[in-house]
């Protein structure tokens, strides 16, 4: 045992040295492949706008304030409301003498202040004299937009005032507190996708949980107050309050609870980011839904809360930054990619394979040095941005996955017009993946199947468990992973030189990691079960792809109404598993692994379908995280969510119904595969949708 | 040193290599010839372990070809052999040398070494503003670093000019002086010819004859005869039965004929017409007349269906597996 440690340590040992070796040579030609006066050039560009930007930040000439002084407001500088204009970095005041409606500027504050037996005088003007303002703007969609801000900027400034009050009770006479109540009820109690916290916030919204509509409507009525006392006085900055109100679950409830104990404001922050989108003059008017039905009319079956009709609280300036962290890695796969493709261009790397090293060592070897460049601009980025280790942590599986499918990208490529397309598409997707989830960070937990929410949560400075990020990290990891080994099957001298399309190097890749399976041979011989292993272990392979698909699909969807979402996604779920299951054992047939023969087709399909059943049930880490609180989560991973509390009878029948379902299924996509393309395309479909029509009786009777 | 049986090589339904059997021996030079796709470079990318097996093993220096711990005993020379042009000579081969383990020192000297054998100066030059002659010294010298026991070259001349071909071949020769095992494949045969102890004739995927160029030569090639004359031969019955054309040649006239016994008719027919026969001369074949004789033969196909169906040419030697103790040519 300790001899065969000591050998395994020094083989790998050997491996180590080896890959170095290659990664050392690879950086070198990286470095050397680069006209030193192009790099120069590069530097330089690189520093020159980065000054250019770090100076515009520095001196506030430039940074994330992207409305700054957009409109010019005529305010008297004596005026109690000079300092509540001033304050707002989007308005720039305007002495009211200089002041001329529609030319120098959008709005004009006008104070009327009364009378007074002390006479006008020429200092400041009290507060406690001004009778009446009148905010004039011009009629224009600008002037409006200026006048709203000049409210929203009084009601800030207001509120500022308030807050500075020594006497608490004074200032806020009113207090109310938000508690979220856990739903009990099934997917049909509500149609949100969002989850089921928000609708208190609504007001008046007794109708779809009663989960707190007293608060609700409490808040409310103080809100009216509030209102009509001052027109609305949530700071602009209370983002998580604003979240509370498109509501939804476990997490958000613990911050709602924790930040709302003053909080007659909370519904003027969805009220008032409606009304301010539609009618800016009616901006007070926070009685109004909360969420404005855009969308709904069109779909026509959502009440409230549906993330069709909010207006989430994106995280801006986080989400900004976070995309950051994406810039570099489209840079290095192209160069990552060119050099992959470099190899299999006029045989160049021939000469590598006939070398000791195995196809491995040299694919590691060679993308050492890109994920290190990754590592590093990743590490340099959140130390310029202000992130920490976590933000590390997410972005490095992004890198991985942009790696994994540029390297497949480039081992199935023919040209480097076609490695552009692939390294293309590439980016396009894993960008996608990984920023559109992110920008419901604040939103629903669906953000996390994003690597990048975890940026975007670290720049918040939000904590986030090791479930989560587990959740958030080891798909696009496994993903990644696998991606590589899928590349690595064909790269060997037969494949890596071929100029076959894309679709065939996709089959040769999934054939090489499958045994022959004969009609001919004994149906439990040794040999045949473990081919059939082979099969098994290749579906389940492709689970991590599965589930990023899916939750892709669910992250996509999510924008939808249900009405819409939900039957697309169980197609689109069903669709995705079959082509996941079936996929292999076409390669299989189509490149003589598996004998045409119908036994072996049913043969090879229960072993799929098998083995896609047990790795599926490694989805069970989306409880991880409370994804199937969702009804959009249970609808996508019914099979592993909502399992306990059933009889053991029961639960049999649970677990063998998902089983019995991917065997039959995979059969059927098998019995096409045998006989061809076009019977496979047709089989594939008809096992789609018998898949879909199991995934609707289960979401049926969820 | 080498030793292949019954190896088989298919792409989908396609052949490339049926049924190989043959042997090299330490210290010996072996060529494979053969028209283009008849399996030469398959057949030698077995050798390297670059492609496995359909069916049948492919054993070199004492280890399975897949086997990489082979591939420390193995030096080859692709018929392509582009480099990696923004590298120096030198940097190149300091790098292959490295992944073989060798010691800095040590590979420098071997550098050095095949690079003054070989006349390459311009070490420190980027490898992309170089010739192709020199490119393909540096793809030589590269097979070297590991100081192989066997060289599998493809080709090793392909494209080169007549000095650089005749400096590459010498440096074959010599290599055989040093105890490496060569097996090359090239389609001049005066190459083949030149360097080779031993050769096999490939055609259709299959090796067709195989054997010393001598004994190839004596078997497939026959000595032919020309008798010049004074005056043409007559059109004796005896004549018309002999395949022997006559030309002008000069104020001569030439007839090939394929025997001795067909020199006597063509004597009798000239004297018949008048004349005397003024000179006669033999001519042995040379290895391009084998081939030709050999490759223009039909042969089965290649096809999933053709192989299934038709006969193997190799399949009827008993000594097919043993080219050593025979040389035998399997047909």
């Amino acid at each position: 045992m300790i001899d065969r440690l000591r050998g395994g340590g020094a083989r790998a040992r050997v491996a180590l040295r080896r890959v170095l070796r290659v990664a050392r040579w690879e950086s070198s030609r990286a470095a050397g492949g680069v006209d030193r006066r192009t790099l120069a050039a590069a530097v330089a560009l690189v520093a020159v706008a980065g000054g250019v930007v770090g100076v515009g930040v520095a001196t506030g000439v430039a940074g994330f304030d992207v409305d700054r002084d957009v409109y010019r407001v005529g305010v008297d500088p004596a005026s109690p409301y000079a300092d509540a204009v001033a304050a707002d970095p989007s308005l720039r005041a305007v002495p009211a003498r200089e002041a001329a409606l529609g030319e120098t500027t959008d709005a004009t504050v006008i104070t009327v202040v009364a009378p007074s037996s002390d006479g006008p005088g020429d200092g400041p003007i009290a507060a406690a004299r001004v009778d009446e303002v009148v905010v004039r703007a011009t009629d224009t969609r600008k002037g409006a937009a200026a006048a709203a801000s000049v409210r929203e900027a009084i009601e800030a400034h207001n509120e500022r005032l308030m807050r500075a009050e020594p006497n608490e009770t004074a200032a806020f006479p009113l207090t109310v507190t938000l508690r979220y109540a856990e739903r009990s009820g099934g997917p049909a109690d509500g149609p949100t996708l969002g989850g089921s916290g928000g609708e208190s916030a609504t007001g008046g919204d007794g109708a779809t949980g009663g989960e707190s509509a007293t608060g609700g409507d409490d808040a409310t009525t103080a809100d009216g107050g509030s209102a009509a006392a001052d027109g609305g006085s949530d700071p602009a900055g209370d983002a998580t309050d604003g979240n509370s109100d498109a509501g939804d679950t476990a997490a958000d409830e613990t911050r709602d609870t924790a930040g709302d104990t003053v909080d007659s404001e909370t519904e003027d922050t969805a009220g008032d980011t409606a009304a301010d989108e539609d009618e800016p003059g009616e901006a007070t008017e926070a009685d109004g839904p909360a969420v404005p039905p855009v969308g709904s009319g069109v779909f026509g079956a959502d009440t409230t809360g549906s993330p069709s009709s909010i207006t989430p609280p994106f995280p801006f300036v986080s989400l900004l930054l976070a995309f950051a962290f994406l810039v570099p890695m489209n840079f290095l796969i192209q160069a990552y990619g060119s050099s992959i493709l470099d190899e299999r261009t006029n045989r160049r790397g021939e000469p590598l394979l006939v070398t000791p090293l195995s196809p491995a060592e040299i694919v590691a070897g060679k993308t050492l040095p890109y994920a290190v460049a990754a590592a590093a601009a990743t590490a340099l980025i959140a130390l310029a941005v202000g992130g920490g280790a976590l933000s590390v942590v997410g972005v490095l599986p992004v890198a991985a996955a942009f790696l994994g499918a540029t390297f497949v990208g480039a081992m199935f490529a023919r040209s480097f017009k076609e490695l552009t397309f692939l390294t293309v598409g590439v980016s396009v997707l894993v960008t996608t993946y990984a920023f559109v989830p992110a920008i419901f960070t604040n939103v629903t937990p669906v953000a996390l199947v994003s690597p990048l929410t975890l940026v975007v949560f670290d720049l918040q400075g939000e904590a986030v468990s090791a479930g989560q990020t587990l959740f958030s990290t080891a798909p696009m990891t496994l993903g990644a992973g696998l991606l590589f080994a899928l590349g690595l099957g064909v790269y060997r001298e037969e494949d890596l030189f071929s100029q076959k399309p894309v679709t065939r190097k996709l089959l040769d890749a999934l054939a090489v990691r499958l045994s022959p399976v004969t009609a001919s041979e004994a149906r439990l011989s040794r040999r045949r079960l473990r081919a059939l292993g082979s099969v098994a272990l290749l579906t389940g392979c492709a689970i991590p792809f599965v589930f990023v698909a899916e939750l892709l699909a669910v992250a996509v969807l999510f924008a939808l109404p249900v009405t819409v979402s939900v039957p697309v996604l169980l197609v689109t779920i069903a669709f995705v598993e079959e082509v996941a299951k079936s996929a292999g054992l076409y390669a299989g047939f189509e490149r003589g692994v598996f004998d045409r023969s119908d036994a072996v087709a049913v043969a090879v399909g229960v072993a799929s379908g098998t083995g896609f059943f047990l790795a599926e049930k490694a989805t069970a880490v989306v409880q991880v995280v409370g994804l199937t609180d969702l009804f959009l989560g249970r609808a996508a991973f019914a099979d592993v969510a909502g399992l306990s509390g059933h009889a053991p009878a029961a639960l049999a029948a649970l677990l063998a119904a998902p089983l019995v379902l991917h065997v039959v299924a995979t059969t059927v996509a098998a019995a096409g595969a045998v006989r061809g393309r076009t019977a496979y395309a047709v089989a594939l479909a008809l096992s789609t949708l018998v898949h879909a029509a199991y995934n609707v009786g289960v979401v049926s009777l969820g | 040193m080498i030793e292949v049986s019954g190896v088989r090589k298919t792409y989908g339904d396609f052949a490339a290599v049926v049924d190989s059997d043959f042997a090299v021996d330490d210290g010996e030079v072996f060529g494979i010839v053969g028209p283009n796709g008849a399996g030469k470079t398959t057949t030698l990318k077995l050798l390297a372990g670059l492609v496995e097996p359909t069916a049948g093993s492919v054993t070199v220096a004492g280890f399975d070809a897949s086997d990489p711990e082979m591939r420390r005993h193995l030096g080859f020379l692709p018929e392509e052999s582009p480099l990696y042009e923004e590298m120096t000579a030198l940097s190149y081969l300091r790098f292959f040398a490295d992944l073989y383990d060798v010691d800095r020192e040590v590979a420098d000297e071997r550098i050095g070494a095949a690079l003054d054998r070989l006349g390459l100066d311009h070490r420190e030059r980027r490898l992309g503003d170089v010739s192709k002659g020199m490119q393909r010294k540096v793809a030589i010298a590269r097979s070297l670093v590991n100081d192989p026991d066997v060289l599998v070259y493809d080709e090793p001349a392909s494209g080169l000019d007549p000095v650089t071909t005749n400096s590459v071949l010498a440096f074959t020769r010599e290599l055989r002086e040093t105890g490496k095992t060569v097996v090359f494949s090239a389609h001049n045969l005066y190459h083949v010819e030149s360097v080779c102890d031993r050769v096999a004739v490939m055609n259709e995927g299959r090796i067709v004859a195989r054997g010393g160029v001598d004994e190839i030569r004596e078997r497939h090639g026959e000595t032919t005869y020309r008798v010049f004359s004074d005056v043409a031969p007559a059109e004796t019955p005896a004549l018309a039965g002999l395949d022997a054309p006559t030309e002008a040649v000069g104020d001569r006239h030439r007839t090939a004929v394929p025997d001795m016994d067909a020199v006597e008719t063509v004597r009798e027919a000239v004297a018949a017409a008048g004349g005397e026969v003024v000179d006669i001369r033999s001519r042995e074949p040379n290895l391009e007349d084998v081939f030709l004789d050999i490759v223009g033969r039909p042969m089965p196909g290649r096809y999933a269906g053709d192989l299934d169906a038709g006969g193997d040419p190799d399949s009827g030697g008993d000594d097919a597996t043993d080219d050593r103790r025979s040389t035998e040519v399997a047909e």
